[in-house]
């Protein structure tokens, strides 16, 4: 395969004529080949958008579109005021983004608070952790919630141990069924988002400009604000954004210690469409949560390229 | 929070008289206050690493071979008892994340490789981009929002799939898609390009010089992508619990169905089963396990 530059396919038939007044001298059969291998080239960017992209990706996503806009007679916005009107899930958006902002919040304050100290404290076995943090990644998020009722359940170990601690009647805490086990949950699944790029910019980091700054009499906060902060910025920023992204869409967390005190957005949807069987309501949730993943996705992908 | 760097050098006295012999002995106990400050704040990090991160991963293994654990600290007993009482739904379930997880992978790899081999050495503009943006574009979406999507367009004719576990594959391998290509074009880098202008200006076909040298140097890339692919499908539930048919079910589904009807032990035993094919798989087909973090942002 050759390197086809992208106004080529854009528009062949110019870049044809194109490159046959570059190859006037050329035999015939050599443009010929060019010609084949662009048409060629277009021909499987053509298929993948058809074949791959297609089915997996666009149709589905314009599907969704049309069923939320779709009234009996044209264009309607009655699934998304069905949707919203519900008393069940009246205030869902807010306390989505409460969810969202307390979680994700806390996971980044903690996973650069982390970070920082893995990077510029090191001790015996941080390497080992840091290596367990990537791997964790690959722990189903439901399983992270459904180890947490064994730990701070009514009758999980952690309430149990403080309640023999200190000779309490009952256990000390019930909270895990609500927002406060759904933000323990996300602040624990999803703090390593933020240290792995959190440590790869710190990595980043020339070592001798933090012992410049520290030897002309930089405080240890002024080093970590004027020196660290600004260069390690890009990479924390994508970090932090990318955990608010995951949390926004995360699912199992919230259906198995959320599904019943607590409706946030994916359970509404998820529940429209598979207990109430209702797909145009469920689609226009859908749609709503659709934008905002996607503007939150549009940031991250910007800041990643600049970074 | 204590940045401690290099320490600021002190100027050691080479002889120290009587009055430096002070100053030196504060010196000294400010550098020992400093490293114990130092020990104490690792220790904590550890301490809570650990208790965040390590113990939750425990509790799965520990609870799925207790007797008893409820209202106590420590698990009551040992027994396999939840592993002999698993039943043939059960069996059925991890037999079907196998399967759809290989599928998944397979297809999640192969697709990515096209796409990646697409694009490559192509500047990101044109239609170059918009596929590059629509094949990363899973990755910002809510599982449940992708699945309700897949589930209305293939739920009825002219495309009926809402029968079939074949849906479940298609709406993960859509999932999985933006780690496969990004595994491939990560590893698609200049050297190889010369690499096959090389052996393509030396007369070598097409089809040779990918089967003979490209994919050889990729091979790695693939070994990584199809482990991330099976990890991923064995543990994606929300869009599976969208589209799933009736009489099919994969291990998240069930496990998530005992823990809502409070079954929390027989679930602790089908989540380890899970996490050890998850493991399993990655240690087989990885031969080294990849750095999945950097893979999935």
């Amino acid at each position: 395969m050759h390197k086809a530059p992208a106004q080529e396919l854009l528009s062949p038939a110019t870049t044809g004529a194109h490159a046959a007044a570059h190859t006037i001298s050329l035999s015939p059969a050599v443009v010929a080949r060019k010609r084949r291998r662009a048409l060629l080239t277009s021909l499987n960017l053509a298929a993948i958008l058809i074949v791959v992209l297609g089915p997996l990706i666009i149709y589905p996503l314009l599907r969704l579109l049309w069923l939320s806009v779709d009234g009996a007679h044209g264009l309607s916005l009655q699934a998304y005021q069905t949707f919203f009107s519900d008393p069940e899930t009246r205030g869902v958006l807010g306390t989505t983004l409460m969810i969202l902002g307390a979680s994700a919040g806390a996971a980044s304050i903690l996973g650069v608070t982390l970070a920082a100290l893995l990077f510029f404290k090191p001790f015996p076995g941080a390497r080992l952790l840091t290596r367990f943090l990537e791997l964790f990644v690959a722990f189903p998020s439901f399983l992270v919630a459904f180890t947490l009722i064994f730990l701070y359940g009514s009758q999980g170990s952690i309430g149990i141990a403080l309640q023999q601690l200190f000779g309490l009647e009952a256990p000390p805490f019930n909270f895990l069924f609500g927002p406060g086990g759904v933000i323990l949950a996300e602040v624990i699944f999803y703090t390593p988002f933020v240290v792995r790029p959190t440590l790869a910019s710190f990595a980043t980091l020339d070592m001798r400009l933090l012992e410049a700054a520290r030897s002309l009499g930089a405080g240890l906060s002024m080093v970590a604000l004027r020196v660290v902060l600004p260069i390690a910025w890009p990479g924390i920023a994508a970090g932090v954004i990318l955990c608010f992204l995951m949390t926004l869409n995360e699912f199992g967390i919230l259906l198995v210690l959320g599904s019943a005190h607590l409706v946030t957005l994916p359970v509404a949807i998820y529940s429209s469409a598979t207990v109430d069987l209702d797909l145009p309501t469920a689609a226009a949730g859908a749609v709503v949560m659709l934008c905002m993943s996607l503007a939150l996705y549009a940031v991250y992908r910007r800041l990643n390229r600049r970074g | 929070m204590d940045m401690q760097l290099a320490p600021v050098p002190q100027k050691p006295s080479p002889q120290p008289s009587e009055p430096a012999l002070g100053a030196a002995a504060r010196v000294a106990r400010q550098r020992r206050m400093r490293r114990f400050s130092g020990f104490a704040i690792a220790f904590a990090t550890g301490l809570v690493c650990c208790w965040l991160f390590v113990l939750p991963v425990m509790v799965v293994g520990l609870s799925s071979v207790a007797e008893h654990w409820s209202g106590t600290i420590l698990p009551t007993g040992v027994s396999l008892r939840w592993f002999e009482r698993l039943g043939s739904d059960d069996w059925d379930a991890v037999a079907a994340s196998l399967e759809v997880g290989f599928g998944v992978a397979l297809s999640g790899t192969l697709l990515g490789l096209w796409i990646a081999l697409s694009l490559e050495g192509r500047d990101r503009r044109g239609v170059g981009a918009l596929i590059d943006t629509l094949a990363m574009m899973p990755n910002g979406l809510p599982s449940v929002v992708l699945g309700l999507a897949v589930l209305i367009a293939y739920h009825k004719r002219p495309l009926d799939l809402s029968g079939s576990a074949a849906i479940v594959v298609l709406v993960q391998v859509a999932l999985v898609l933006p780690f496969c290509y990004r595994c491939c074009a990560a590893a698609l880098r200049p050297e190889l390009t010369i690499l096959r202008e090389a052996a393509a200006s030396l007369g070598a076909a097409p089809a040779r010089v990918l089967v003979r040298v490209v994919l050889p140097q990729l091979m790695p890339a693939l070994r990584a992508s199809m482990a991330l692919g099976f990890a991923l499908s064995l543990g994606e539930l929300g869009a599976t619990l969208t589209v799933y048919p009736p009489g099919f079910a994969t291990v998240p589904i069930v496990v998530v169905g005992e823990v809502e009807r409070g079954y929390y032990l027989p679930a602790s035993a089908l989540a380890l089963i899970l996490l050890a094919c998850s493991l399993l798989a990655l240690c087989l087909i990885a031969a080294r396990i990849p750095k999945l973090g950097a893979l999935k942002a």
